[in-house]
């Protein structure tokens, strides 16, 4: 188990690094920077962009102002951000929780509905049900998401005045109910990828468990299908999908961002659409970096909650 | 030599059953039958229709569709949507087209190399593909889309330097299984070279799951130019296609929703098709795969 | 519920209202700076109710003195005083000080390089403490530390041996005479020495995320990425406030943000205000004000004009009269904004109403083409001395506006025939050293000529203010003429508005007849509001429509 944890480590370490130095080259490559959004201000003249470029340290050689940047995150100074001056991780902060809102809602919806889907698809195998499910699942998948949503706000906000067409409340109206009229929309339109991709898996899962040996054991002591369905089925069917909802787990930041954008809902999506639209480089590498110990944590709690739950394998 | 051709080789069997199992697969040829449709309809409709996709008329602006001739109403300029949809269909297919070859290219050659190699120069190869996936693919599609100027053969570009990592992580699972196979083991001690092994013997074993992915490749490049054109960092106007035709169609939504429900109409049923053709193809071919 | 002002009926009218108001006339509702005339009666004695301003990009930069974006301002104006305030006329008006300084009371010094302020002495910063002279030498210097990470540095810098007399009075000196820095005063914000000069490190101080002013609200709470709250402050030293509540609602797309403004969720736009598209369908809604206010930006074809296509004149002649204004601004821009021929806004007291006016005729553009030798090619384009008529033009990538306007000029332009390609770009990317550096072939770009509405354009037409050759500004169109630069010289050096104004009319006949670059319209922004928020006026000397909340209040 150590052996595997520090093997995990250090892997991990060199997959944060892989990401830290192209995310900073890539932004840095990039025209324009932080200072262009003040290229249109009447009175900013290029001494005052040449003093902030140095204030800023950006006028320092691409490979010091990296070194500076990861030295100073070893330390856990993740910087401050160049619009608001505030700390990186306090800006992050600030946003997760509507992220959090909008993603847990949908994820919940999503495996609620998915799971249903992908166990009555496997047992009644080439129903009709089992059809609709398929093609409603891959036609699921080939809607573009911000479409999708622009047509939900025509049809349910523009058309039918039942739902609001963005934000995350009323101002001065914080109730439960208010946040939850607001929640319907997006996070349905965020769910319909993820039910989606949840049914299929759960029904491939499902399907490889049913042909499994310790099934046919099962029926033969004379289980009632149900039961077997039930207990050996699922059970062993939700195996693989601890791993999934782990590698789902980084998309809590990429997979709000569209819907953020066309909800324009307050949170990390959008602060990383922000923050790239003003280069506000320390706020985008730190989003960066978040997302990349997402992607590292998903993957670690993916393993170990398999180990876990399936003695048959072992870490190392 | 012959034991080698016999196992790698497509034989006639093989190819046959394939065909079998695709043409009975109802989904894919749903598939084939909408994406041959709307080939078609962006090859020739251009020509039949009275309008050019390009032709502003601003007293035309916003006509309804079934407004005369313009069958799918006009957009802001009074452009003809019907003709633009299918110009833009031509960028749009061409350009998701000739992504899906560079990203497989791409993929295939990473896959094979770090599967068939392993070792430090495989596991720096597949921990670069992890370090690609672990960004936000609209970070790097933006970027890239920031710093080279739009042009459909930079969105081409873009677009595949952003979804290869799938293929090379299928492509490269694939190899590694096949790497201690006997055809393999043979070929080494006959002394073939590595590169001949990898690509002439390993490579035509991983066709399937290779040309699945792909099918797969072109549906999600559809919607990729579609989301950055759509941010207004894909391909430019005039020139049209399906993301920028629905770029400002935000807008418009309340006034002219025709904008905003076309393109993207057409959208989800070139994907739909392509995702129904690579579920028949990977029944056809065999393939297991974790993707949907 | 529309009221369409006209530019100039509005301009006359608001002299007259401004003269009965001095006058002392009563029962007018007069421009809330100037004194509190009868309609002081109106507003409620305490402080209540709440206003939602709704803004298209998120303010997060609270310490003013700091880069900002416009956003930020409206925030800025609300919880903070400057010495003087530039009221709609583009008068200067006391806020801090107790008169406006300027060379007839003594305040300026008749070389214009020895200013002397007096202070407000019943001022008071939100956490009670006085405040006095020396906050104002602090807030001076703090813009010139070299440590301070400062927004513009114009106009500060030339400020010498700052004295602090007494507590309400202080002097300095300038290094040279610089009449626009009496307006540029106007937009800066005085911050608190007594918490500011604690911090090592001015850059990361709490304050800025909290900010401590005199103005008439404080600082109550931020939910990023969504709004800011302000209360009221009660021991407010100027008129106001009558609002409790005052907050700013970040919405990132201007459509959500009409629609929000048509549900009732806000009550006033501001910053980018109601887009073109959406004014037909505002004027028509019951319970709403929505207004035409001119802007101070203005819509132009920015033109390279180094680049071998654009020296010629002729050439530049040539694309403005083969451009269909008319169609661009009734048809893509539902003739919200006003044609122009100037940079001058044209509610500034220095606007010249006396230009040329641009007339559409193609005939006319390809006649001035075919005289000055750019005869067309095998393909149908001009070409002269080995030069096609060809260029790109650029601006910020998603404006759909604009890129329906670049269509549709890329079409007339081809009826003469010069070819107009499109090559638009991210708005980083657009306003960095691509616009800056010059290295755009044209560019279509709305620009605020004027700063804090105060004439000087050095910055954008003066030799010097071309960074592609060394100099120090905006002019990236590389404009340069020598007649142009003198004047602009002799404006920023005099102080008398009626000398000024004879000198600005003419830097803009020359502009007008030079045509660096090609000017499409004058901004006119759509201001709605809810019926019965009263004490709402537009000044388009200042960037945000909430410059002046403490005089709003709802009509009961």
């Amino acid at each position: 188990m150590r052996g595997f944890l520090l093997n995990r480590l250090s892997q991990s370490l060199i997959l944060l690094l892989i990401v830290s130095v192209i995310g900073f080259l890539v932004l840095n490559l990039l025209p324009g920077g932080p200072l262009a959004q003040f290229g249109l201000d009447p009175g900013m003249t290029q001494d005052d962009l040449e003093r902030l470029k140095e204030q800023l340290g950006l006028n320092r050689p691409l490979l010091i102002q990296y070194l500076d940047w990861a030295w100073r995150l070893l330390q856990g100074d993740w910087g401050h951000s160049f619009r608001d001056g505030a700390p990186v991780l306090a800006v992050i902060g600030r946003h997760v929780l509507a992220t959090l809102l909008l993603m847990g809602t949908s994820t919940a919806i999503a495996i609620a509905i998915g799971t249903w889907i992908g166990i009555r698809g496997a047992t009644h195998r080439y129903s009709l049900f089992d059809h609709v499910a398929t093609v409603g699942a891959m036609v699921a998948l080939s809607i573009p998401t911000f479409w999708f949503g622009l047509v939900g706000i025509y049809i349910f906000s523009l058309q039918l005045g039942w739902l609001p067409a963005g934000n995350m409340y009323t101002i001065g109206d914080g109730s439960v109910l208010n946040y939850l009229h607001h929640l319907i929309l997006p996070s349905i339109v965020l769910s319909l990828v993820h039910v989606a991709i949840w049914s299929r898996y759960m029904r491939t899962a499902m399907l490889d468990a049913i042909s499994q040996d310790f099934v046919n054991t099962a029926r033969a002591k004379g289980l009632s299908e149900r039961r077997v369905i039930m207990k050996h089925v699922v059970g062993n069917a939700l195996l693989p999908m601890i791993t999934l909802a782990g590698v789902q787990l980084p998309s809590i930041l990429t997979g709000a961002l569209v819907t953020e954008t066309v909800f324009t809902w307050p949170g990390m999506g959008r602060l990383f659409l922000d923050s790239l639209g003003y280069s506000d480089y320390p706020v985008v590498m730190g989003l960066l970096m978040f997302s990349a110990i997402l992607v590292i944590l998903g993957n670690l709690i993916a393993d170990i909650a398999v180990a876990i739950v399936d003695p048959r394998i072992r870490l190392g | 030599m012959t034991a080698l051709v016999a196992n790698a080789g497509p034989s006639r069997w093989w190819r046959s059953r394939t065909v079998r199992r695709f043409t009975s697969h109802h989904l894919a040829l749903l598939g084939v039958a909408m994406i041959t449709l709307l080939t078609l309809a962006c090859v020739f409709g251009p020509h039949l229709l009275p309008y050019d996709s390009l032709y502003i008329d601003l007293r035309a602006r916003f006509s309804p569709p079934l407004t005369g001739d313009h069958y799918l109403g006009t957009d802001p300029l009074g452009r003809d949507v019907a003709a633009r949809l299918f110009m833009a269909g031509r960028t749009s297919l061409l350009v998701a087209f000739f992504a899906m070859l560079l990203s497989t290219l791409i993929g295939t050659l990473v896959g094979v190399i770090a599967g068939y190699r392993g070792g430090w120069i495989g596991a720096a190869l597949m921990r670069t593909v992890d370090g690609f996936l672990s960004f936000p693919s609209i970070f790097l599609l933006l970027a890239l889309a920031a710093a080279l100027k739009p042009s459909p053969a930079m969105v081409t570009v873009i677009v595949a330097v952003t979804s290869w990592m799938e293929v090379a992580r299928i492509v490269e699972a694939e190899v590694r299984s096949l790497r201690e196979r006997e055809f393999v083991l043979a070929g080494r001690m006959l002394g073939l070279s590595g590169a001949h092994i990898m690509f002439r013997e390993v490579l035509p074993n991983a066709v399937g799951p290779i040309i699945v992915a792909a099918t797969l490749t072109v549906a999600h490049a559809i919607l990729l130019e579609a989301y950055i054109s759509f941010l207004g960092y894909g391909i430019q106007p005039p020139l049209p296609s399906w993301g920028n035709m629905l770029e400002g169609a935000q807008q418009y939504l309340d006034s002219a929703p025709w904008l905003a429900i076309i393109p993207g109409a057409a959208i989800t049923m070139a994907v739909t098709s392509f995702n129904f053709i690579g579920d028949g193809l990977r029944d056809a071919l065999d393939v297991r795969d974790d993707r949907v | 519920m529309t009221e369409r002002s006209d530019t100039k009926s509005n301009y006359s009218r608001r002299d007259a209202l401004r003269l009965m108001a001095i006058g002392g006339a009563a029962g007018l509702i007069a421009p809330n700076l100037l004194g509190k005339p009868a309609f002081a009666q109106n507003p409620p004695a305490s402080p209540t109710g709440r206003v939602v301003v709704g803004l298209s990009q998120e303010p997060t930069v609270f310490n003013p003195l700091m880069p900002h974006i416009e956003a930020d301002e409206a925030v800025h104006f609300s919880v903070f005083d400057a010495l003087v305030r530039m009221d709609p006329k583009g008068v200067l008006q006391p806020n801090l000080v107790v008169e406006v300084p300027s060379q007839k009371n003594g305040g300026i010094s008749e070389d214009g390089l020895v200013w002397r302020i007096r202070l407000r002495d019943d001022v008071r910063w939100h956490d009670g403490k006085p405040f006095t002279a020396e906050d104002v030498k602090f807030t001076l210097e703090l813009i010139t530390n070299p440590k301070f990470r400062a927004w513009r540095t114009a106009g500060h810098s030339l400020v010498r041996d700052i004295k602090v007399v007494s507590p309400t009075e202080l002097t300095w000196r300038m290094e040279e005479a610089f009449a626009p820095y009496q307006s540029f005063l106007a937009e800066t914000f005085m911050v608190p020495k007594h918490i500011l000069e604690k911090e090592a490190d001015p850059n990361a101080a709490a304050f800025n995320q909290a900010p401590v002013g005199t103005g008439a609200f404080k600082w109550a709470q931020r939910v990023a990425g969504d709004h800011i709250e302000l209360v009221a402050n009660a021991d407010y030293a100027g008129e106001g406030p009558y609002l409790e509540r005052l907050v700013f609602k970040y919405i990132p797309d201007m459509t959500v943000l009409y629609t929000q403004f048509k549900s009732g969720d806000i009550d006033l736009v501001d910053q980018a205000f109601i887009t073109a598209d959406h004014y037909a369908e505002a004027s028509q809604l019951s319970d709403r004000v929505v207004k035409l206010e001119p802007g101070a930006s203005v819509e132009s074809i920015y033109l390279n004009l180094e680049k071998p296509q654009f020296k010629d004149p002729a050439v530049r002649q040539a694309l403005y009269a083969a451009i269909d204004r008319k169609a661009i601004l009734e048809a893509l821009y539902y003739g919200v904004h006003k044609p122009t021929e100037t940079f001058m806004p044209q509610n500034s007291y220095y606007y010249n109403p006396n230009l040329p006016a641009q007339e559409f005729n193609l005939e006319r553009a390809g006649q001035i083409l075919d005289e000055a030798g750019w005869v067309p090619g095998a393909d149908g384009i001009r070409v002269k001395d080995g030069v096609r008529l060809s260029f790109a033009n650029s601006t910020t990538s998603g404006n759909h506006l604009r890129e329906q306007t670049q269509q549709f000029l890329q079409q007339t332009f081809a009826e003469i025939g010069v070819e107009m390609t499109i090559s638009n770009l991210p708005a980083a990317v657009m306003w960095g050293d691509f616009w800056l550096k010059s290295q755009f072939e044209s560019a279509i770009s709305g620009v605020t000529n004027v700063i804090a509405g105060d004439p000087d354009v050095s910055n954008r037409l003066h030799t010097k203010a071309i960074v592609a050759k060394g100099g120090k500004g905006s002019n990236t169109g590389q404009y340069s003429n020598p007649e142009v630069d003198a004047l602009l010289e002799k404006g920023a050096r005099t102080f008398d508005r009626e000398q000024r104004r004879a000198i600005y009319l003419r830097v803009q006949e020359i502009v007008r007849q030079d045509l660096p670059f090609l000017p499409l319209f004058a901004y006119t922004n759509v201001f709605g509001r809810k019926q019965g928020l009263e004490g709402f006026e537009a000044n388009s000397n200042t960037r945000v429509a909430s410059w002046h909340a403490a005089g709003w209040y709802w009509k009961d």
